[in-house]
């Protein structure tokens, strides 16, 4: 807290100081940004930051209006009135509480930006003019763009696209959190505003009508179990596969390798509304397993129940948990099994050889030489699986989109059992414009996947391994 | 609530003064604010009576207003039904509309939208949407609560009250504001079966249904765990299921002083679906079931009519509902009535073409063409009673239903709660059917 | 012997597996052979064969399926995606790896964490961001988005960055080399295989969306939409009764620029995936 107060006063300090000590060029780059630069022969840079200046000043009036409204979200509803006689429409200039909130978070990451930008320019002109002071030669500034700063020339247009599409986005939907923006709160013809925690009261609170706390819980519950279930299977899954195919005893290696890899190559959706409708409630597989008796055996011995004529593999909690991670597995296991047959075939050689000759046998080696190296390997790859699963929205709705929730404290939240917190989110936003319960279920996946992430990756920023391979 | 009032008179007089700014007559401007004041919610439209009566009688007026004020071409787009029967036809009458009006430009698109999406779409952003879109009578509160309707003040070639029953004009109507033009009156459900396999007598009560069905070796199918289909059996005996005004459901399927108890009907149900013919089953799969000859009967709607008419051949036949066995009576099943409308997008930048488009669409003329080509059975009386088009037997068979159908007007915490209700009964899988039926009633009105 | 008979029961245990797994593929394709338009729940294999799905595809699009337009469609967004995709994951992944400067471990922290944020969510985000630019209802708009935020996906790569050896970078700059060179001449060159796992990665994207591209795309003409947008709408609940077929068709037909994708990229895109991860 204290070095981050330092770091503070350092950076506006030395914002004064280039303020007070410099000459008429870097005072003059106050008003016109580009002006310390032009005065020291920059032409391109100073260009660049005076059209950056122009260029916010234009969007400043903008979304000025919008970033002023941001407190009330606006207060003008619309009205319209088509004059009958013309059959023309006036509309008053009504608020639109979507807009108003989306280019206040623009506008205010402009500012944002600007001021970053603005007392960063000031700095650099001073720089700029004690160089010249003190004789030193001042580089090109190209030069500059692809070697000291290269790291500028590369990560402009990214970021750039990460803060479009990513980051303002991401603040949207949070503040979203925090507004009564729902079906009876609909822009553009309805006001939308703040209405502080009152969303998070009530994914917490359960009532017999009010379920969100109930099915919440329930339905994290099971995203938690499924995304371990889900990585895990289909992970040693596909190493014990590609150890099968890769064992010396086994003919064919590429045979086999591509008769699993040919699912690969038919998109995912395809497949899984493909499996989806063959595990039907009167799909094939159910009209075969009534032809061969199946179901009446297992109504028999009590795992369907009397009142069905189809074993309900996509459409009865018990079997649709099972099922959604049997057909994860037939979807995930032969991508596992690719990148494990690489990385199977990098073990050092030697450690094989030395461990053979020490007498471990093949079991051994597996456990404390193979898998081992895999986790080494593979670690940071299975927790961005895990996350991955977390949010896993393709396999859960395309496979049960025709499923019927038997609770009614599921339906009363327009929840399902086998929802994920991810699914049920789209079902919110996508069915019944429930966006401020969806936003609040988004941040609280956010939460926990930020959490497994830090815990486990926190390594691997702090960064101790990269120096050790870079070596 | 003080800010929101505050906003209402603001709104309000910045609407006087739009409105007299545009040279309107004083009464129109007064009526315009008493609306606004008045209505809390502030719907955005009105319907003064006396407004649309002075306009009706001004009707070439309006329009030759507006093809004098029209400059340039004039885009519309229209979201329809994606089979190809409804995508030509509705490109037919497109081209007459144009013949009507030779004196403008205009370019009309004609995109895919199947019915059952519409609301989601239009919703998602509604300045995006189309001009005109047909919706299903159930989308129309969603779409309407939103504001994303233009609200049919008054028209300008007919009058959908006079050509339409009143039940239909109320069905596209929210407290007495009329949203949509009503196009088609036959989303309903009813009986399709086959003739050749079963007797005028076996369709009409489901005991014999399913007993004649069961002695062939053969299914009757019906979406039992469908809330749609579901309710036909409830309101049959009595039972009340609506929207009231505050946008809350009402409903007594639990009620234990009616005729009929709640748990009676539920108790007729899941007997009704324990026989082994009985097949809870959906559309695709009745449809499949019906084809390869299993299936001998089945509760559905005019959608599937091309694909029982293949599956029967000959036997093609369709009938009212049968009824069922309540506590040892005969009880007719009831149903909802469907409808389908032409709704205008609040947000249309031409919405006086787009009015004057979906009229044209839903006009008698319109509405027999349409109701010969898809099969589906016009809103329109005349054209209804056309001999091409009440001889269709599910047509027919809708007629035959709809003295025992209702209007459908439901909130949305009707479908899912009712879903699992008809899923339960269909499995057999409670404890107490009272109570099951009170977590329902509980789900449905909260 | 028993050596034999434990070959004999690996294999048949091989093909066992591969059977259930082929199962749905073979499904697929019978299918997609079969002149019975909707889905056959009764028999496996089609009663009567046709090679008529695949003629309606591409020469009779109806009001409903335009499979030529959804595949060029496609084709053009998959082609310009791994592009920029793939320039983006290689900038940022050098900057981040080769490169030292102040806020880059904040950088990399910040990346991983707004990585976690579920998309699905921000989507509706994300349209009402396009149209304030304009790009809704266009196949640049659906490209930006694919493509704009793939800078995060830097992570794989960055790691097989790291594995090269820094002294190759050292000489080449007190060869008098530029940054820029050093990218260009350099690195790239050597990370054929992690360049060719971005292709793949981000030329599939666009062929597996369906969610996103049915929010952006609010064009109701067949033929402004993509391959998964169209299939995807074949099997809607009115639709499929009459085009599961023509669905199946549709998969087997996607399924070859992705296949010719990976034959020709397989040996590379083993390398591609542990590359980053392995120690060079």
């Amino acid at each position: 807290m204290r070095r981050a107060l330092d770091a503070l006063k350092e950076y506006f300090g030395d914002f004064a100081h280039a303020v007070a000590k410099g000459d008429v060029w870097t005072k003059l780059s106050l008003l016109i940004m580009g002006s310390g630069f032009f005065a020291r022969g920059q032409i391109l840079k100073g260009a660049l930051v005076t059209l950056l200046e122009a260029g916010f000043v234009t969007a400043m009036g903008f979304s000025g209006k919008y970033v002023s409204k941001l407190g009330t979200l606006g207060t003008v509803q619309r009205e319209e009135k088509l004059d009958l006689t013309t059959l023309m429409k006036t509309v008053n200039d009504y608020d639109n509480s979507l807009l108003i909130l989306l280019c206040g978070i623009i506008g205010i990451l402009l500012v944002f930006a600007f001021i970053l930008l603005y007392i960063g320019n000031v700095k650099a002109a001073y720089r700029l003019q004690k160089r010249k002071e003190e004789g030193k030669p001042i580089s090109g500034e190209v030069n500059e763009l692809i070697n000291d700063k290269f790291h500028v020339t590369l990560l402009s247009l990214p970021s750039l696209g990460i803060i479009l599409v990513n980051i303002i986005p991401i603040l949207f939907m949070v503040c979203i959190a925090f507004t009564n923006y729902d079906i009876d709160h609909q822009p553009p013809t309805y006001l939308f505003t703040w209405v502080g925690f009152e969303n998070f009261k009530a994914l917490f609170t359960s009532s017999t009508t009010v379920t969100f706390g109930y099915v919440f819980i329930r339905i994290l519950l099971w995203t938690l179990v499924w995304a371990v279930l889900a990585t895990f299977t289909t992970y040693f899954g596909g190493i014990l596969l590609a150890k099968f195919i890769n064992d010396r005893r086994t003919k064919c290696k590429k045979l086999w390798r591509t008769l699993f890899v040919v699912t690969i190559a038919i998109p995912q959706f395809v497949t899984l509304l493909l499996v989806g409708k063959m595990f039907s409630d009167y799909g094939i597989v159910n009209s075969f397993c009534s032809k061969i008796g199946l179901t009446a055996f297992l109504q028999n011995i009590g795992l369907v129940s009397e009142g069905l004529s189809y074993i309900p593999f996509l459409s009865k909690p018990g079997w649709a948990y099972v099922m959604v991670v049997l057909i994860n597995i037939w979807v995930g296991v032969p991508y596992q099994m690719l990148s494990a047959t690489g990385i199977l075939m990098n073990i050092p050689q030697d450690q094989l050889e030395s461990a053979k000759l020490d007498g471990a046998s093949e079991r051994q080696i597996f456990w404390k030489i193979t898998m081992p190296y895999m986790f080494f390997v593979t670690g940071p790859s299975l927790i961005t699986a895990l996350i991955a699963n977390i949010n896993n929205f393709n396999v859960i709705y395309l496979l049960t989109s025709d499923y019927v929730t038997s609770s009614m404290k599921f339906a009363n939240s327009n929840a399902k059992e086998v929802d994920l917190l991810i699914t049920w989110l789209f079902t919110l936003t996508n069915d019944y414009s429930n966006y401020k319960m969806a936003s609040v279920i988004g941040i609280c996946v956010f939460i926990i996947c930020a959490a497994l992430t830090l815990v486990s990756f926190s390594r691997m920023i702090a960064g101790n391994r990269e120096e050790e391979f870079q070596s | 609530m003080k800010k929101k009032l505050i906003s209402l008179l603001l709104a309000s007089t910045m609407a006087v003064s739009l409105l007299s700014g545009c040279g309107s007559s004083a009464e129109n401007a007064s009526g315009q604010e008493e609306e606004v004041t008045t209505d809390a919610e502030g719907e955005g439209g009105d319907t003064a009576a006396e407004e649309s009566d002075a306009a009706a009688s001004g009707s070439s007026d309006a329009i030759s207003n507006l093809i004098a004020a029209t400059e340039g071409t004039v885009d519309l787009t229209l979201w329809c039904s994606e089979t190809e029967a409804y995508q030509t036809v509705m490109a037919e009458l497109v081209d007459d509309f144009k013949k009507t009006y030779p004196d403008v430009d205009f370019n009309i698109t004609i995109g895919v939208e199947s019915d059952a999406n519409c609301k989601d779409d239009v919703l998602a952003d509604v300045e995006a949407a189309a001009d005109l879109f047909v919706l299903p009578d159930d989308q129309l509160l969603d779409l309407v609560k939103a504001g994303a309707l233009q609200s049919v003040d008054a028209t300008y070639t007919y009058d959908p009250a006079a050509t339409n029953a009143a039940s239909t004009v109320e069905a596209a109507s929210v407290d007495g504001t009329l949203y949509a033009y009503p196009m088609t009156a036959s989303n309903g459900y009813f009986l399709f079966y086959d003739k050749n396999a079963l007797s005028e007598e076996d369709v009409a009560s489901w005991d014999n249904l399913l007993a004649a069905a069961e002695a062939q070796g053969k299914t009757v199918g019906m979406e039992v765990s469908g809330a749609w289909y579901l309710y036909g059996f409830f309101a049959g005996a009595g039972l009340d299921m609506y929207m009231n005004e505050d946008g809350k459901n009402v409903c007594n399927w639990n009620a234990t002083d009616t005729k009929y108890t709640g748990a009676d009907v539920a108790l007729a149900i899941s007997e009704l679906c324990k026989n082994s013919a009985m097949k809870n089953c959906v559309n695709e799969d009745a449809q499949a079931f019906a084809l390869n000859g299993e299936m001998i009967a089945d509760v559905n709607g005019t959608w599937a009519t091309s694909a029982f008419q293949e599956a029967y051949g000959d036997g093609y036949a369709a009938v009212k509902l049968p009824t069922f066995t309540v506590n040892g009576d005969q009880v007719q099943m009831g149903s909802f009535a469907g409808y389908k409308f032409i709704g205008v997008n609040a947000y249309s930048k031409n919405p006086g073409w787009a009015m004057l488009l979906a009229e044209f669409l839903t006009n008698e003329a319109s509405q027999t063409k349409i109701g010969i080509a898809t099969g589906e059975g016009p809103s329109n009386l005349v054209a209804a009673s056309s001999s091409e088009i009440a001889s269709a037997p599910a047509l027919a068979a809708l007629a035959q239903q709809s003295e025992y159908a209702n209007l459908q007007r439901v909130g949305d915490n009707y479908w899912g709660p009712a879903a699992t209700l008809g899923e339960s009964l269909v499995e057999g899988n409670y404890l107490d059917i009272q109570t099951l039926l009170d977590e329902a009633v509980e789900g449905i009105t909260q | 012997m028993k050596k034999k008979m434990d070959a004999v029961l690996r294999h048949v245990f091989l093909a066992l597996l591969a059977f259930v797994w082929l199962i749905p593929i073979i499904w697929l394709f019978v299918t997609s052979l079969s002149s019975y338009k909707g889905i056959n729940t009764m028999h496996f294999f089609p009663t009567k064969w046709s090679f008529d799905n695949y003629i309606r595809l591409f020469f009779r699009p109806d009001t409903v399926a335009n499979f030529p337009a959804w595949f060029t469609n496609s084709l053009l967004i998959g082609v310009f995606c791994c592009l920029i995709s793939t320039a983006f994951v290689l900038m940022v992944a050098y900057a981040m790896s080769c490169m030292r400067f102040k806020g880059r471990k904040a950088l990399m922290s910040f990346s991983i964490i707004l990585g976690m944020f579920p998309g699905v969510l921000s989507m509706i985000a994300i349209y009402f961001v396009m149209k304030l630019l304009g790009l809704t209802n266009s196949m640049i708009g659906l490209i930006i988005i694919y493509s704009a935020g793939s800078g995060l996906g830097y992570l794989i790569c960055k790691g097989f960055f790291d594995t090269l050896p820094v002294s190759l970078r050292e000489s080449a700059k007190l060869e008098g080399a530029s940054e820029l060179t050093i990218f260009t001449r350099i690195v790239i060159p050597l990370s054929k295989p992690m360049i060719v796992y971005t292709v793949i990665n981000s030329f599939l994207s666009p062929w597996m969306d369906f969610v996103m591209a049915k929010l952006m795309i609010r064009s109701k003409d067949p033929s402004d939409w993509t391959v998964a947008m169209g299939l995807y709408n074949l099997v809607q609940k009115t639709l499929v009764g009459e085009y599961f077929s023509l669905f199946c068709a549709g998969g087997i037909i996607v399924a070859i620029p992705i296949s010719v994708l990976f034959v020709v990229m397989q040996r590379f895109y083993v390398e591609g995936v542990t590359g980053g991860a392995v120690k060079g």
